[in-house]
């Protein structure tokens, strides 16, 4: 119990604090020292109420003796949990209108679902209800919700438009072109989205003005923005994956993750994680860290994701994977499996944030599973509230605007954000810049008025001596300047005469430290 | 501060010096005696207890002895020999023998105590004394002597040697004490002085005695010898440092105060806080009476009686309310007065409303008039009064133009017809309009005259518009004549001849055609003056373009006209409208712009005619409806050129429209273009904004890749590593570039044929080395220098630059303390309520109107902090007032 306080403590506490013993100035030891207490009491006083504020803990599929989880069906499971749970498991069939993709709010209570051929959808999934649906008789290639789920935008034959939640068409976005994949970033209000021919673009849905336009090198069917820093990587024909921010035009990673093009791409919510699914019949599981990776299993995959505690789901054809995280092996093992019937083909999976539902879009429209363990079982209704009511979603929209955050803070670090960055070291000013820079403070000097001295110091030899050595005065901090340049270098050819051959080095005397 | 013996003192008797402090061997300063036999010694050890008042009082005896000898002082060099000789001689057998006097001197010893050479001095002097003068011959006195010195040696009172006085037998007692009346021998012989000492003996026993010695003594003692004065800056060095130490005890004791203000996270202000007032009701006992009005009425309340009155039951207010009889009917008195008054004057009024006689009026209007103009004439103010009234109506009358029969009433019985009505309705109807005229011609004339002055001021403009004006004067004047000549007409004439019925008819044909002609020259007018007004628009842009004024708001519509106009001149005439446009001469210009203005007219009634210049306009209005502005500003400039080239009169005027045309998608088209070479072209400084939109693609729809890129695509990723690693290579070349070949020129840096046998000049190859080196370690340096499958871009974002600081705040030295403290998130959102006070509670807290008062000393334990903290803790739940930190800092932080 009191381990389990304190590795919460130490979650609150958000790493070490600063060696003040190395700290030289009294003053801030002590204020630094101060700072640190009432972390740590801030931090205790967290970790006790958690178990208010987090009351419910996420379950899993355990098996009993040989019996394996992946073999336990939806109907056991359905037999098992209660009837609220239950209602989460069910298959919707539309035939008509082609393999379905879908998208989820935040909050997981409202998806999205666009068929190929045209049929866009708002579906309620806490009273099961239909919102609204339309017939744009177009293609319709990707959905995304916006910011809540009054807005989604959805990438049609030729452009991509923007639908409120009645299905009135709002926005017609004609740069983008044909958009193939579209991502929302959430907290930078930024509609991006990878159209047939590479161009990635970034719209920022507030102000409307198109933030970013970049030519990738080649076509993409695969977008995702990695939850942790706003990244967007696309995952490319050529078995690459570039991961993009709006303010470079060069992609800040290119990695080659598989030989063949790539089909799917998944991000895990801590943004260490990376999941890429090849047409060379890989899955890779990818450490951002050191872009390395940390497993490859076999399988091809339409589609991809991770959920919130970590489950890993994969779909191709009519077949449905989980992986689950081995805590002890840390490698993703099979957890479960689930499989349509012959003819379905699978298009996109998708977990239901803060409920343990998988939803599924497919060529006979959409089903939605359960997967125990896979949702946060604990939702803060600041971050996203199911049970949101009109009122609480008006604040919540005007306070995400106050804290949408520009699109310069999208980078692969953001927790380096506000630290300690030396300005770059410049190359050493070329002689002419340096002449120039003399010449700017001389002349700056020069321009001064000199003051009137009383009688007999205002001679004008005086003043002109004056003037002479005001000059001199300026010109003097380069010069020492350059004389210090000039004498290290020297000083290090001197060090580096000195420095005997490597076979030599041994019999030369050790410096006295 | 110590005070040095004079040197030839010390020199001279170092010996007697040591031997007198050997003999008191705790160091004290011990006037000189015989010395004792061993066994009197032991029994004076037993008995040391002496009184440091009689010890005093034997110095005394003995400061005496050497007053008296002070004369044989001076002479010092020779008595040390006969001192020795005296000792040696046993001369008064008091003595014992000094063999191995020097060698007594105990180990520890230390010649420091030594209080004043006075008294060494003296004692010597008295030893010597002793020596020489035969006075220790005699017994009685040698014995009186003796004491004094044991007495002096030991510190006890000479009661305590008078046994061995007894025993010695030969001892003759003292009939008579020393006095003044009884002086001491030396006194009486004439050689010595009388002493203090000698006044003094005769008191003794008696009250008082011991206090005035005492006194004496203390007087004695102090009478240290007095240095010569220091040097001023030395006396002042030692007071500077004497005060700087007392200086800094004191302050130190400021320390642990400052060092706990210091410590404290947050200084709080607001302690004994001192609401003065906190109740309206306190706020309102203080309240001082003032006016006149407010001391009645403070009298009045804090009358004693009411206060009384009030404080009881109240039966007493009553009492107090009593209203005399007299009062009572004196009032009432002065209101019938006034009530008879008022009614006197109503009558008298409605007398003079009831007189009906005009004359009575008339005058009455007259004196009325009469004062007015009076008064006017009297009193400018009036007068300005009056015009401003004046003024205020007719401006009335042009914002309303109430008098113009735009009233409901007005209208209506204008669309019945002013036939239909009687007499008086017409009557009132015509007397407003007439008003109306009259107030708005007034304005007129007002104007005028005003315009007048302006154009003596002989600016062209005005006379232009002046002269349009009168224009449209004569025919508003017109119109006006004809309107009531119809107005005018309707009265038909009841008697006379022209009363009979077949004159009636015959007027009314004749009216009815005057009517008629009346209508259409009326309609005339109104085309005139429409034109007029066009025209005179037109003249008015065409000055504000000429003349080079300021103009705001709509330009566009303006400079259309102009254009219009200008194409009209080319079209119909010849260069010289042109000419005149060009020539500023407004006034002409005017004239000009009426003849186009008529010309307009008739150009624009043959608009079939001339269906191409119809469709000019339309094309060029609607570019100009084109919200676009730089597309409107392009066309302007074509619409110019194409101007310049239909003056050239050798194009068709066709073709031209549709080359404009052209040229405008053209152009826009092509600043598109330029666009985006100017971004395409901008490759170094990638990722820059242009209009605020960061594009590195184009902005051009999207168009279908041709066949051979189709291809291409379609067997894209073969091999896709091989690919990759080339893309790497490149871009690492990119940022790294590679060191070009050395290149071989003849004839340089070495001779030709040295240069053939040896290759390169070894200056050359290294340079490639090093070049070449710098750009491997380079590469080495890259992150993804490990990673074969990826590549991490090492540009550096501009932008993001701002989000990190440059340079360390300023507490903090070491990156890694600066960015642990910036670990935790300052916000609601991430620490518990209870927690978060703390964390972000300012370094002073103050309420405002909070006098800082000076730090006042307390007691601080500087060690008990923690204590201290836990204290004021338990204050914070007790007292919100009191918060943590330093518990109750009364001051600001001592720095």
């Amino acid at each position: 119990m009191a381990d389990d306080l304190e590795a919460k403590v130490k979650k609150y506490l958000r790493g070490e604090g600063a060696n003040l013993e190395v700290l030289n100035d009294k003053k801030l030891k002590t204020q630094l020292a101060i700072r640190e207490d009432l972390y740590g009491k801030s931090a205790k006083a967290a970790a006790d109420v958690e178990k208010w504020l987090m009351p419910s803990e996420g379950g899993y599929l355990e098996a009993e003796g040989i019996e394996k989880t992946w073999n336990i069906t939806q109907e056991s499971i359905a037999r098992e949990v209660d009837i609220l749970s239950s209602k989460n498991q069910h298959d919707i069939i539309l035939p008509d209108l082609g393999p379905y993709t879908l998208d989820f709010t935040s909050s997981g209570r409202y998806m999205a679902i666009a068929g190929r051929k045209g049929h866009l959808a708002v579906v309620d999934l806490k009273n099961m209800s239909l919102v609204k649906e339309i017939q744009v008789r177009e293609t319709v290639r990707d959905v995304v919700f916006l910011h809540n789920e009054l807005f989604y935008a959805a990438a049609q034959k030729k452009y991509p438009y923007i639908y409120n939640q009645d299905g009135t068409e709002l926005h017609c976005l004609k740069e983008h072109g044909p958009v193939r994949k579209l991502q929302f970033l959430k907290n930078h209000f930024l509609l991006a989205s990878i159209n047939k021919i590479g161009h990635l673009h970034y719209q920022d849905v507030t102000a409307g003005q198109i933030v970013a336009n970049f030519r990738t090198a080649c076509r993409s069917d695969a977008m995702r923005v990695n939850p942790f820093n706003g990244v967007v990587s696309l995952g490319h024909s050529v078995g690459t994956v570039t991961m993009w921010k709006p303010t470079s035009s060069a992609p800040l990673v290119k990695m080659l993750c598989h030989h063949g093009p790539i089909s799917a791409l998944a991000f895990h919510s801590n943004g260490h994680l990376m999941a890429t699914a090849g047409r060379d019949r890989k899955i890779k599981i990818w450490d951002l860290r050191k872009y390395d990776t940390l497993q490859t299993l076999p399988g091809h995959a339409i589609s991809l994701d991770f959920s919130q505690k970590g489950l890993l789901a994969y779909g191709n054809g009519s077949s449905l994977r989980i992986l689950r995280n081995n805590s002890d092996s840390q490698s993703y093992e099979r957890y479960m499996s689930h499989s349509f019937l012959k003819g379905y083909q699978i298009n996109k999976v998708l977990f239901r944030p803060y409920e343990d539902v998988l939803g599924i879009g497919h060529s006979m429209g959409w089903s939605s599973i359960l997967a125990p363990g896979s949702g946060e079982p604990n939702f803060d209704s600041w971050v996203a509230n199911p049970f949101e009511t009109s009122k609480q979603r008006r604040e919540k929209e005007v306070k995400s605007l106050l804290d949408k955050l520009p699109p310069d803070t999208i980078m692969l670090n953001p927790s380096k954000i506000g630290s300690f960055k030396p300005p770059r070291k410049k190359e050493k000013p070329t002689k002419d810049e340096r002449e120039a820079e003399i010449e700017a403070a001389v002349t700056a000097v020069k321009s001064t008025e000199v003051k009137k001295k009383t009688k007999g110091r205002n001679k004008p030899s005086r003043r002109a001596k004056k003037r002479q050595e005001s000059i001199a005065m300026a010109k003097r901090p380069f010069l020492e300047q350059q004389m210090e340049e000039y004498n290290s270098g020297q000083k290090r050819k001197i060090s580096e005469e000195v420095q005997l051959p490597p076979s030599l080095q041994r019999f030369a005397k050790r410096k006295v430290v | 501060m110590v005070v040095k013996k004079p040197k030839n003192w010390n020199s001279q008797k170092p010996e007697n010096t040591r031997r007198f402090i050997a003999s008191g061997k705790d160091g004290r300063k011990k006037p000189s005696g015989p010395r004792l036999p061993n066994t009197m010694k032991k029994v004076l050890d037993r008995l040391n207890t002496r009184s440091p008042v009689d010890s005093d009082g034997e110095e005394n005896e003995v400061k005496i002895d050497t007053e008296e000898n002070s004369e044989s002082v001076g002479n010092d060099i020779y008595e040390y020999e006969e001192e020795v000789a005296q000792e040696e001689l046993g001369k008064n057998r008091r003595f014992d023998s000094v063999e191995n006097l020097n060698y007594e001197l105990p180990d520890d010893f230390e010649d420091e105590d030594i209080p004043s050479d006075d008294e060494d001095t003296d004692d010597d002097g008295d030893k010597d004394d002793q020596a020489k003068t035969g006075f220790n011959a005699e017994s009685e006195e040698d014995l009186g002597r003796h004491a004094r010195m044991l007495q002096g040696i030991t510190g006890m009172p000479i009661e305590a040697f008078e046994g061995i006085k007894k025993s010695k037998g030969n001892m003759v007692s003292v009939t008579r004490p020393e006095s003044e009346f009884n002086p001491s021998h030396n006194v009486l012989d004439g050689d010595n002085q009388i002493t203090i000492q000698d006044l003094l003996d005769p008191l003794q026993g008696k009250a008082g005695y011991n206090q005035l010695r005492e006194r004496m003594h203390h007087l004695e003692k102090k009478s240290v010898p007095i240095q010569a004065p220091l040097s001023k800056p030395e006396k002042e060095k030692v007071e500077r440092k004497v005060a700087y130490a007392i200086s800094k005890k004191e302050i130190r004791k400021w320390e642990p105060l400052v060092k706990r203000n210091r410590e404290a996270p947050t200084l709080y202000f607001d302690e004994d806080r001192d609401l003065k007032y906190s109740t309206v009701g306190a706020i309102a006992s203080r309240v001082e009476p003032r006016t006149e009005f407010e001391k009645k009425m403070h009298s009045l309340v804090s009358d004693k009686k009411v206060l009384e009155a009030h404080a009881n039951d109240g039966t007493r207010l009553l009492e107090l309310n009593m209203i005399s009889v007299e009062d009572e009917k004196e009032r009432s008195d002065r209101i019938a007065k006034i009530r008879n008054l008022l009614s006197r004057h109503e009558i008298k009024q409605k007398h003079i409303k009831k007189i009906k006689s005009k004359t009575y009026h008339r005058l009455l209007k007259k004196d009325r008039l009469k004062a007015l103009s009076a008064q006017m004439e009297m009193d400018p103010e009036a007068a300005k009064e009056q015009a401003r009234k004046q003024e205020f109506k007719r401006a009335e009358e042009r914002l309303t133009l109430k008098h113009k029969n735009n009233s409901k009433w007005a209208k209506r019985i204008l669309k019945r017809g002013l036939d239909a009505q009687d007499e008086g309705t017409r009557a009132a109807i015509s007397e407003q309009l007439q008003q109306h005229e009259t107030l708005t011609r007034k304005i007129n004339s007002m104007k005028d005259a005003s315009s007048s002055d302006d154009s003596s001021d002989g600016d062209d403009e005005d006379s232009a518009d002046s002269e349009q004006d009168a224009a449209l004067k004569l025919i508003e004047d017109a119109r006006e004549k004809t309107v009531k000549v119809l107005e005018v007409d309707d009265a038909i004439p009841s008697s006379g001849v022209f009363s009979l019925p077949f004159m009636v008819r015959g007027l009314k044909k004749r009216r009815e055609a005057a009517i008629e002609e009346a209508k259409l020259a009326l309609e005339d007018y109104e085309k005139l003056s429409k034109q007029m007004d066009d025209s005179q628009e037109a003249s008015n842009n065409s000055i504000g373009v000429s003349s080079g004024r300021m103009t705001f708001g709509v330009v566009k519509p303006q400079t259309e006209n102009n254009k219009r106009e200008q194409r009209f001149h080319d079209d119909s005439d010849t260069g010289d409208d042109i000419d005149v446009k060009e020539d500023g001469d407004n006034g002409r210009q005017y004239k000009e712009n009426i003849q186009i203005g008529i010309r307009n007219d008739s150009l624009l009634f043959d608009e079939d005619s001339h269906a191409h210049k119809d469709s000019i306009f339309k094309s060029f209005d609607s570019t100009h409806e084109d919200p676009d502005d730089k597309a409107t500003y392009e066309v302007s400039i074509f619409a110019s050129d194409s101007w310049m080239k239909m003056k050239d009169g050798k194009k068709n005027v066709n073709e031209d429209l549709s080359s404009q045309k052209n040229k405008v998608v053209k152009s826009s088209s092509h600043n598109n273009h330029l666009k985006e070479l100017i971004e395409e072209s901008d490759t170094e400084s990638e990722g820059q904004m242009v209009d605020g939109i960061l594009s590195a693609g184009p902005t051009r729809p999207y168009e279908l890749p041709s066949q051979a890129e189709l291809v291409r695509q379609a067997f894209a990723g073969d091999d896709v590593e091989e690919d990759f690693e080339k893309d790497k290579k490149e871009i690492l070349n990119e940022e790294n570039p590679e060191p070009e070949k050395p290149v071989f020129l003849p004839g340089w840096g070495e001779w030709v044929d040295v240069q053939k046998k040896k290759g390169l000049p070894s200056w050359m190859l290294k340079e490639h080395n090093d070049a070449k080196k710098k750009r491997e370690e380079a590469l080495k340096k890259r992150k993804d220098a490990c990673l074969k499958h990826v590549i991490i871009s090492e540009k550096v974002d501009k932008k993001a630059e701002k989000l990190f600081t440059k340079v360390l705040p300023f507490p903090f030295t070491s990156e890694e303390a600066f960015e642990q403290s910036m670990r935790v998130p300052l916000g609601p959102e991430f620490h518990p309520a209870t927690a978060i006070n703390d964390l972000i509670r300012p370094e002073v807290v103050k309420k405002p109107g909070i006098n800082i008062k000076p730090i006042k000393f307390e007691e601080v334990n500087p060690h008990a902090k923690d204590e201290d903290q836990q204290d004021s803790k338990q204050k914070m739940t007790d007292n919100k007032r009191k918060r943590r930190g330093g518990g109750k800092v009364v001051n600001k932080k001592a720095r």
